[in-house]
This record gives C-alpha cells, structure tokens and sequence, in this order.
C-alpha cells in the first residue's frame, strides 16, 4: 500500500509540471470520461450495499437508511 | 522517503497556483436552465441464505423504486437539486417475522403479514454554489428518508477546489445521518417475551412440548443509529486522453447496528418448531413444506463500527468510439471484514446520439468474525448473526447499458425538452446462490 501511494504521489506530481490545457481538453470533457458513477447508477449501488457488506469510497451513499431486506 | 513525499507536494501546489494566476477567468452560468430527471428501477432477488429465517430459506425479494430529481439554477452560480424517491417492495424473507399466518408455515415460501411489504419514501436537498472562476463549489445538503420500521434524517456538505488549470481537484465532503429504528420482532420472541404465546410447539422428534424458553432474548431499548462519513476525493487530468481519481472514506457508526428480526438458531440449544413433524427432517431444504424452526435469539452485533473504504478510478479515452472506465476498491472494517471490488466499463459510440456500453464487476470478501452459518453459532458468544450479506463470498455483475442522447431537445413535452433516455440492465451472481436482475432507465429533460 505504502508503494502505491508514493508511485500515485509521484506519478501526479510529475503530471502536475505539465497541465492540460483547456482547450485540449475536449476528450477529458467527453461524457463518457466522468470521474464518477452516473446518476442513474444509484440503484445499482444501493443493492450493492444492502447485499455487501462495503460501501464507500464510489461517491455513494454510506449511511442512512437500514438496508436490511 | 518521506521528505521526497513532502518535496512532491510542494512541486504540486507552487506549481499548481502558478498556473492558477496565469489563467483568464471568464463566467459561464453553471446550470443554464431547469433540468428534471425521471428515475425508474426494477430489482429482483432470489436466494436460499435468509436472514430473518436464521441464515436459510427464500430470500425471494422484488423491489419497484422511482425518483424524480429536479435541478434549479438559482443564478448564474448556484443550484438548489430536489430529489424525490419512493422504493416499495416485497419479500417473502421480511414476510416471515410472522411465518404462522399460513397453514403450511415453512422458510421457503413467503407469508401473507404486514411484513411481506414495505414503501421507502425519501427526500434530498441539495444547495451548490460555484466561485467566478468555477474553481471552487461548495455544497450543503439535507434528506429523510422513512419506511415502516426506520426513519433516517440526514445532513452535510462538501468542498472541491480545482487547481492547475483545472487539472487537480482536491474534495472534501462530510456527512451525518440520524437514524432511528422502530423495532420489529420476530412473531415467536416477542409473543413469549410479552406472554402472548400459545403456539402448539413440537420438539425435534416431533413430540409436542412446552419447554421452548428463548431466555436469551430481550428487546432492544437503545434504537438510534447514528453514521458519521469523511470522504477524501484527488482527480487529476494526467493527460489529454486519461485522467484518474482517487478516493478515501472514514465512516463510524454508532447505536443499533443489528437488525431486530433476523433470528438466530444455537447449536448447544434444543430445536423447537411449530408446524407437521414429517418436515423436520427435510427443514434445511426446499422439500420443507410445512414446519417453521422457533429462534433461540435475534441478531447481536457491536453497537460500533469504522469502515474504511479507499477507491480508484481511471478512465482512458481510447479513441471517438471507445472509451475504458476502470475502478477499484479495498475496504476494511473493524468487524473484520476485507473486501476488493474492481469494475470495467467500454462505452462505445455506435452513433452521434447511442453510446452502448458493456460492463463487468467483480467483488469478494471475507467474512465478519461475528457471522456463523445457520445453526452454527454458541450461545455463549457475544456477538453473533447468520446474514449472509456478512459472510464470505464473491460476486460476479455483468450487463450493458444504451445512453441516448438529443443534444437539439427536439422531443418535447410541454416545456420541457428530451435530452438523454439512460437505460442499464445487470445480473447479479454471487457465490451463497444469491441471484439477482436489476434494469433502471432515467429520463432527462431540460427547460
């Protein structure tokens, strides 16, 4: 784990000396490249939490509600 | 090793202010009109592991769940969001809190009680704001949420600051939710708890008796559950065609985390039932036709619980057709649970207005140090549960999903005109012989 946060680390610095430009970024901005779940994907993560016992770190809800049927 | 950490961080935000100053600021509105999203989802299950019933039996479950998510711009740099949800299902598991309400009671057909259904009603608001240079949001938040048996209430908020032209993206986002059980019992504990209990009880020779005492049961006085949640977000455009995030969760929950009608069976206590002694021998299969087993006890689980979950994403635009979204996650909790989830999605544009895309989910964990199979658990233990959803197993997900998209609105209802229809259909396999189908479609429509 401690390997793999000093290469994300280093890796971002490094991408961080070189910015994207805006204007450049048309394939980033694509819909399809969102760096989160789709909105209609919550149903989705809502079985999964009632029929897993983890939840988080996806951007969705991780508490509130029983989630015991 | 770690002075180089530190080295990398001050060569990221020098770096990264730098850039900031240099940029032009100009205002774009974040939200240009009204836009309403019409949710719907059809979930169905089926398995053979039920909790309620101890660890076996249906687990056959059909949920209906619909939102209508309304997003207002409230000027050129906030949104207030609206979300409105209703989940109703039923479920042949919940049905058996009260299994003696059919002739031929068993755990592997559904039972006619209130319990067989429910409705999940719930609200979210939510209010953003952008700075002038769109280069810091903040968030605030507030939901309920109710069904019959549990109240959450709900608040937070969030921060994301973008730095580096818009290429780094730190985000903090916190959140509290207040929830309250109204406990539910299974039929049998609470009948004899509260000396209401007159059943025509057999032994596990089939012989009637009156020595069925579930003495270990009592009910529960303290009914708040409370989650507290820190999420720790990093994005970062890595270059023209790839960007990646990074994600850390802290969730601590306190209160009632057990659920009240999922029974336990002892192994060092006798076996009582209620219903024809010929099924006894057959109970733990689907032949049962017609005998129910009395629990010794209700689920008991620590009142405290830290999850730590830590994900990734990555996506990577492979070409004007294809893009590969990736993520995984580790999760670790204090209940001795470990669990790797990775997922791949292919959007594939067939079309200017049809993006299909396949997808693939893999999930495995191993199993709290509270769980034990039906039956198998010691009443001298302290804590104890035989829900599947805390044992070990793996699941497969697999499915496709077809985005549409209308850029020009030409569809129009009223004011409103159609810009995407999003629909996702997935099966479900996990290892216990849990199975399930989900299909969603949402609808988005802009003014």
């Amino acid at each position: 784990m401690k390997k793999l946060i000093i290469v994300a680390v280093g890796f971002i610095s490094l991408q961080s000396c070189k910015a994207v430009k805006e204007y450049d970024m048309q394939k980033i901005n694509d819909t399809t490249m969102k760096l989160s779940a789709q909105t209609f994907e919550r149903y989705e993560t809502a079985f999964q939490v009632y029929r897993e016992a983890a939840a988080g770190a996806n951007g969705g809800k991780t508490g509130g509600g029983c989630g015991c049927n | 090793m770690r002075k180089l950490l530190i080295l990398f961080a001050l060569c990221n935000i020098s770096l990264s202010f730098a850039q900031e100053n240099d940029s032009i600021v100009y205002k774009k509105r974040v939200l240009e009109s009204t836009e309403v999203d019409f949710l719907l989802s059809y979930y169905k299950q089926d398995g053979v592991h039920s909790a309620v019933s101890g660890g076996m039996g249906s687990e056959d479950l059909t949920d209906v769940a619909s939102n209508i998510i309304v997003s207002l711009p409230m000027n050129d740099d906030d949104i207030l969001t609206f979300d409105v949800g209703i989940s109703a299902y039923t479920s042949a598991s919940s049905s058996n809190i009260n299994p003696y309400d059919k002739t031929n009671t068993n755990p592997w057909q559904a039972s006619s009680g209130a319990s067989q259904s429910d409705a999940l009603t719930s609200l979210v608001a939510n209010y953003s704001h952008s700075s002038d240079d769109r280069n810091l949001v903040w968030n605030a938040d507030v939901s309920f949420s109710n069904e019959y048996d549990y109240t959450s209430i709900g608040f937070g908020g969030g921060i994301a600051k973008l730095f580096n032209n818009k290429n780094t993206e730190l985000s903090l986002k916190a959140n509290v939710y207040l929830d309250q059980w109204r406990p539910i019992y299974p039929k049998e504990l609470i009948d004899f708890a509260d000396n209401r209990f007159f059943y025509d009880v057999i032994d596990e020779n089939g012989i009637s008796t009156s020595s069925y005492n579930p003495s270990m049961f009592s009910t529960i006085d303290k009914v708040n559950r409370n989650s507290y949640s820190a999420s720790f977000g990093f994005s970062q455009v890595a270059t023209k065609n790839m960007q990646f995030s990074l994600f850390f969760d802290v969730i601590q929950q306190q209160g009632l985390l057990s659920t009240p009608y999922h029974r336990v069976h002892f192994a060092d206590k006798a076996d009582y039932y209620v219903g024809q002694a010929q099924y006894i021998p057959v109970y733990e299969t689907i032949q049962n036709q017609g005998v129910y087993k009395l629990a010794d006890d209700i689920e008991r689980l620590p009142d405290s619980r830290t999850k730590i979950p830590v994900g990734a994403r990555l996506n990577y635009y492979l070409n004007e057709r294809v893009t590969i979204r990736t993520y995984y996650r580790y999760y670790w909790d204090n209940w001795d649970i470990t669990s790797h989830t990775a997922s791949i999605e292919l959007p594939i544009k067939i079309s200017d207005k049809f993006t299909v895309f396949p997808m693939y989910r893999y999930y495995t964990q191993q199993q709290s140090k509270y769980f034990a199979a039906f039956e198998k658990h010691l009443s001298t233990e302290e804590f104890y549960t035989s829900d599947y959803d805390l044992s070990s197993f793996n699941a497969n997900q697999y499915g496709f999903g077809v985005n549409y998209v209308d850029i020009f609105t030409n569809f129009q209802i009223w004011k409103f005109g159609l810009k995407n229809i999003d629909f996702r259909f997935n099966h479900y396999a996990r290892s216990d012989g849990l199975n399930a189908n989900i299909g969603s479609i949402g609808f988005k429509f802009v003014m």
